[in-house]
């Protein structure tokens, strides 16, 4: 252990005593650690924002959509989800606590009194705030009476009240929409905008009835419906169910594709990650190449440092260290350097990662495991790449290195 | 017991396709306490046999016995302890490490010691001491003059207590003023004890030595 220490200590003063090529060899470590360590924050990122995402989509919930992905992919939005299909759901589904049927018209006028503006118009019923787990935060939700009664109610998101209301409390005020009189009943807490740039605030929501009769003049088909479940473990095996069921109520042929999609928390995260899987491939290559990189620096200018070293590795020689004691420091030497490097590197990542997230919509989230990864690559550029020169030097035959 | 006893040593080198035979048969006994200079011209030997003596390297064929041990077929890393703990090694040009300090050079010899020892900075500042440099020990070498450097590499070469002191040509690169402190060094090393080997192409140097053995084309004559 002594022996280990005095090694090591020989290494530290070689590193200090070879500026430039601790400064290269630092510099360039440090770059690609940098590069992984951003990766790692922002995969870790976007991975923390999914869930927080499918926390507010409910990890117990389903979202069943009309139109296969057929349809989609073709840009038609067929309706093909009935309220009598939300009807026979509740009915057979016994773990689905809430079934809730939604549709929308999108770009329609609203008003009050001077102020105009166009939004989307979402149908619900009375459900709406608890399937999305979104409260209300002044006013109430709706009530069956509304819905039934096809009455002209409305909560609004936090963006429609900035539009239409300013600073006045619109909870008891009449909007216009599309010159048909709505009351406000509520008001939707705040929420932010999605991913991919749709402001969720920007909505309002009245009774799904009163939706299809007066905005669709429609009385059957619905554009989704959403379900919670209890029985929030066996997920997987209820949606599969729900597929079968739909199927089936629909008349499909074995051979016919789905007239519907079902979304599900698992999808939502892949998708999402999906969304800054991109930038996070793109700078996974560069930090792997730019790692890469600065081993084969590490290794040149350690090859030289040899060379130009063979002297001293003579007299160590000659002075009684063995070829395993004369490959431990040149090891030694490297792995300090890539470990500083590798710190050097990690609070470069962390301070451009946060000028990232100035300037783009990023998500960076630091844990130990950025860190970590930091740290343990950079041992290992250390050790992968120190190690050919380090035995290059232990293997020198002492005499001639000696003459040199 | 010989503290060194060479017996019909001979060692090859292979240079290109040629087989160059460059010590042909060496038989030498050197006893403990002695004073010895090895003489001989470039080209005779005399390196080779001083790398030899001092376990940097193996004979092609014959015996070397150090204190009655059988070196000459150890394994590198065997070598490498007998080198640390009982040769001491004085070269032409010094060999200091430059980046280190003079005290950090003296303590050389100990970083590869296989066991902790106690009060090694203190022997090495009397060792410095000894030669006279007992306030240069935070320099660095090249700071201090030739003669000086070469009395910071016997200091280091006398770290471990060797039983062989060996000299190549110590003062090859000194003024003869100089050269004559450096051997008086050595043979007050000697006088308290220490095996000297002296390794030197010039005549009144060797003649500082008790015992002269010349080396010719690879042959004691």
């Amino acid at each position: 252990m002594d022996k280990f220490l005095n090694i090591i200590s020989q290494s530290v003063v070689a590193v200090r005593a070879f500026k430039l090529r601790t400064f290269f060899c630092m510099f360039s470590v440090a770059l690609g650690i940098s590069a992984i360590t951003i990766i790692v924050a922002a995969t870790e990122g976007a991975y923390k924002k999914a869930y927080d995402i499918v926390a507010r989509f409910g990890p117990d919930s389903l979202l069943v959509t009309s139109g296969g992905e057929e349809a989609r992919a073709v840009g038609r939005f067929d309706k093909t989800l009935t309220l009598g299909d939300v009807e026979a759901v509740k009915q057979n589904f016994d773990t689905a606590y809430v079934v809730v049927p939604m549709s929308a018209v999108r770009n329609i006028n609203v008003s009050y009194r001077d102020k105009k503006y166009q939004t989307t118009i979402y149908g619900s019923t009375n459900d709406y705030s608890r399937v999305w787990t979104w409260p209300v935060i002044q006013g109430s939700d709706f009530t069956d009476e509304d819905v039934n009664g096809l009455r002209n109610v409305a909560i609004i998101g936090k963006y429609v009240v900035e539009q239409l209301f300013g600073n006045e409390d619109p909870v008891g005020k009449y909007i216009l929409v599309k010159n048909i009189p709505v009351q406000v009943v509520g008001v939707l807490s705040e929420r932010g905008t999605t991913p991919t740039g749709a402001n969720l605030d920007d909505r309002i929501v009245i009774p799904i009835t009163t939706l299809m009769r007066k905005l669709q003049n429609e009385t059957t088909y619905i554009s989704t419906f959403r379900i919670r479940f209890t029985d929030q473990e066996r997920l997987e095996q209820r949606q599969e169910e729900m597929k079968q069921f739909l199927r089936a109520r629909h008349n499909l042929r074995a051979s016919d594709p789905d007239d519907f999609r079902i979304v599900s928390p698992k999808e939502i995260i892949k998708f999402l990650v999906a969304l800054t899987s991109s930038l996070t491939i793109f700078l996974g290559v560069a930090g792997v190449i730019s790692l890469f990189v600065a081993g084969f620096v590490l290794a040149n200018l350690f090859l030289l440092s040899v060379k130009e070293r063979s002297k001293e590795i003579g007299i160590r020689r000659a002075a009684g260290a063995k070829k395993r004691d004369i490959l431990m420091q040149f090891l030694g030497e490297a792995v300090i350097i890539t470990t500083i490097g590798g710190l050097i590197g990690f609070i470069m990542g962390y301070v451009s990662s946060n000028l990232l997230k100035l300037i783009a919509e990023f998500e960076i989230y630091f844990s130990w495991k950025a860190f970590a990864a930091g740290l343990l690559l950079s041992w290992a550029v250390g050790v992968g790449f120190g190690l050919q020169p380090a035995r290059k030097a232990a293997n020198m035959n002492p005499i001639d290195a000696i003459r040199k | 017991m010989s503290l060194c006893e060479l017996t019909d040593i001979k060692k090859t080198y292979k240079i290109g396709e040629d087989n160059v035979e460059v010590l042909k048969g060496i038989s030498l006994k050197i006893e403990k306490g002695e004073f010895v200079a090895i003489m001989g011209t470039s080209g005779s030997g005399k390196t080779t046999l001083m790398n030899l003596l001092g376990c940097l390297d193996v004979p092609t064929s014959g015996s070397y016995k150090l204190s009655g041990t059988e070196v000459s077929s150890l394994p590198d890393d065997e070598l490498s302890r007998i080198r640390n703990e009982h040769i001491g090694f004085i070269f032409q040009s010094f060999h200091l490490l430059p980046y280190a300090t003079v005290l950090e050079n003296v303590l050389l010899p100990t970083l590869y010691l296989e066991h902790h020892q106690d009060g090694l900075k203190a022997r090495a500042l009397h060792l410095l001491e000894l030669v006279g440099l007992q306030d240069r020990a935070k320099f660095k070498p090249s700071q201090l003059s030739g003669g000086q450097q070469q009395r910071v590499a016997i200091a280091r070469a006398l770290m471990n207590d060797p039983e062989l002191l060996l000299a190549d040509e110590p003062t090859g690169q000194l003024d003869s003023r100089t050269a004559s402190e450096i051997i008086k060094t050595l043979s007050d090393m000697n006088s308290k004890g220490t095996t000297v080997v002296l390794i030197t192409h010039d005549e009144n140097i060797a003649s500082n030595a008790k015992r002269i053995v010349k080396i010719s084309d690879g042959l004691l004559v």
